[in-house]
């Protein structure tokens, strides 16, 4: 119990203020243009006073169409449509797509590119985790994370631009490959192609930034009583009910659940490469916090060990000019920043797929929110929401 | 798929089980074993049992209780001889006018993850849903509902998720055209015509087709 001040405790027994307030039911609408809510999502919420009865989230303002899309569309095409669905990570969404047609195809991709992909995809974690490290203090109102956050990411998606000339949609990915050595018909340079010089040395540099920032990040939030105080014991999710929803990534890992597909099914030659999963214990909103901290060290720690495992060679395998796919279908899944990320490719032997389903992160990420909001306190929601990490582009495709 | 589906007996053996964790090709095998009726395919290291439709939620309850825990998505695919838009099948004369719905199933421990499908038909689409298996399914549902007008029977709120209320149709379904394309052609297809002279063909042999 706090001390009352004398003179407060009077003044409350003169004017008899009823202690059982009345809370009679309403409808909150939250969103859809709502700085929490990371672009378009809305929530309609069911609220006793302060406690929340029901949650029920309105999705789809961002639906563009993309499997549909994707079944008039070449192959080649699709790759820039797929980097769009996570925004933040675009990068990162090309992998499992053109991995699912090189497997239909039978293609053997040169190690060199391979190894390529991995930078960047591991490139492309770093700068969505920043993004995650700048907006989720914000909402619960420390602004300052995100200008030391941001400032990194700069300077990542400045090296990613270097590469693929495109900061969040670089559409680098080739059926068998990576851009520069595409090509190689006679009306075309046959100049030898790569990537940039000085890139993988300025990488190196980037990463001990990168290692920097999050020990900067860990003095401002990690230990921050605030912070603690909005995120402990806040929006938990048990490990079963995450798996039964399909909730993964870092979301799945801070309930205690160690399992990252970069380990269980590389489609990247992580092999070679030491890196821990970080897990968490209590599934609420701080550890899914830490989580992303501390991938961003790995990942940093796994650009630099690929960047001195990286061989010489071509970054494209010979492919047809027309690509077409053999008959088959395929389910290629990657570890995307935001979690499991796949397609399930059906080819029927022609130049376009004749469906493509897209497995995104958010998606299965956000459907638990009605289960986890339910009883919650509504100015935990945002904390909740927020450490959630969801892009509505990945949820709505 | 259109292949005949193999039989068990000479189904090709996915030889990339992973230590300790399910039996892929061992599982597949006793679930459409266990379901009758059913076949499955181990293409592209992806494992898919095809079961009937009236054993639909017992297959994927069985295949959580096997192991498969991780409720990774759920969709459809139409099989359709005619499509409005886009490439039609292989071989529209035999295709069998159907909706394909597939579940993907995986486990958090290892590489471990089949595909269960069944095929319904186009005149009564209805399908029992997986909710109480997979809470994870509720969501999948309502999208594979509005894309493909499939009742899931005993689903708790089967409403648009994406989509508008008032919208009419099923956009995902083969015959439902894309109006953008209907208004003007998509002048990206001029990129996947062969180009004149274009010299001797770079085409790998290894490539396939």
């Amino acid at each position: 119990m706090t001390t009352v001040d004398p003179n407060l405790a009077m003044h409350l027994s003169e004017t008899a203020v009823s202690v059982e307030l009345e809370t009679p039911d309403m409808t909150l609408n939250i969103g859809p243009q709502h700085p929490s809510t990371h672009g378009v999502l809305r929530l309609v919420a069911r609220v006793d006073g302060e406690r929340i009865e029901s949650v029920d989230p309105v999705v789809g303002y961002m639906h563009r169409g993309y499997e549909k899309l994707s079944e008039v569309r070449t192959y080649a095409q699709i790759i820039a449509l797929v980097n769009r669905i996570d925004w933040v990570s675009g990068f990162a969404n090309e992998i499992p797509f053109v991995v699912g047609v090189e497997k239909l195809m039978g293609l053997e991709v040169p190690e060199r590119a391979q190894y390529v992909r991995l930078i960047l995809t591991e490139m492309a974690r770093i700068s969505s985790h920043l993004v995650f490290m700048s907006s989720f203090p914000l909402e619960l109102g420390a602004s300052t994370p995100l200008m030391h956050a941001l400032r990194e990411r700069e300077r990542v998606l400045e090296l990613i631009e270097s590469v693929t000339g495109g900061r969040f949609h670089p559409n680098f990915n080739r059926i068998g490959g990576v851009k520069p050595a595409a090509g190689g018909g006679p009306t075309q340079k046959k100049v030898a192609q790569d990537i940039p010089k000085g890139f993988l040395a300025q990488t190196q540099e980037a990463m001990d930034r990168v290692l920097v920032i999050c020990d900067d990040l860990d003095r401002l939030v990690t230990g921050n009583e605030l912070i603690k105080a909005r995120t402990v014991g806040v929006g938990v999710i048990p490990a079963d009910k995450a798996i039964e929803f399909g909730v993964s990534g870092p979301n799945l890992r801070a309930s205690g659940v160690e399992f990252d597909l970069r380990k269980a099914e590389a489609i990247l030659p992580y092999d070679g490469i030491d890196f821990d999963i970080p897990t968490g214990t209590n599934g609420d909103s701080y550890d899914r916090y830490i989580m992303r901290n501390e991938e961003i060290r790995q990942a940093a720690r796994i650009i630099k060990q690929a960047i001195d495992k990286m061989p010489s060679g071509p970054l494209q395998a010979k492919v047809p000019r027309i690509i077409k796919v053999p008959k088959g279908e395929v389910y290629v899944r990657a570890e995307n920043p935001k979690g499991e990320m796949g397609y399930h490719i059906v080819s029927e032997g022609g130049r376009i797929p004749y469906r493509v389903k897209i497995r995104s992160a958010s998606f299965s990420n956000l459907s638990i929110l009605p289960w986890l909001l339910e009883g919650e306190l509504l100015p935990d929601l945002v904390a909740t929401l927020g450490s959630l990490d969801f892009v509505l582009g990945d949820l709505d495709r | 798929m259109t292949d005949s589906p193999s039989d068990v007996a000479d189904a090709p053996i996915a030889d990339d089980t992973p230590a300790g964790g399910v039996d892929l090709s061992g599982f597949a095998a006793e679930l459409s074993d266990a379901i009758g009726g059913s076949s499955w395919t181990a293409d592209f290291d992806t494992v898919k049992v095809t079961v009937p439709a009236d054993r639909w939620v017992e297959a994927i309850t069985k295949a959580r209780d096997s192991g498969l825990v991780f409720f990774s998505w759920l969709s459809a695919v139409d099989w359709a001889a005619e499509v409005a838009v886009g490439e039609g099948v292989d071989d529209a004369e035999t295709v069998e006018e159907r909706y394909e719905v597939l579940c993907r199933l995986s486990n958090v421990t290892d590489a471990s993850a089949a595909t269960i499908a069944t095929n319904i038909p186009k005149d009564d689409a209805a399908l029992d849903s997986l909710v109480p298996v997979f809470g994870g399914a509720e969501w999948h549902e309502r999208e594979a509902a509005e894309m493909f007008g499939i009742d899931f029977r005993g689903h708790p709120n089967l409403v648009k998720i994406y989509l508008p209320d008032g919208f009419e149709g099923h956009p995902l379904r083969k015959d439902y055209p894309l109006l953008s394309r209907e208004v003007k052609p998509w002048p990206g297809t001029v990129d996947v015509e062969g180009m004149p002279d274009t010299g001797p063909s770079t085409e790998n042999p290894e490539a396939g087709e």
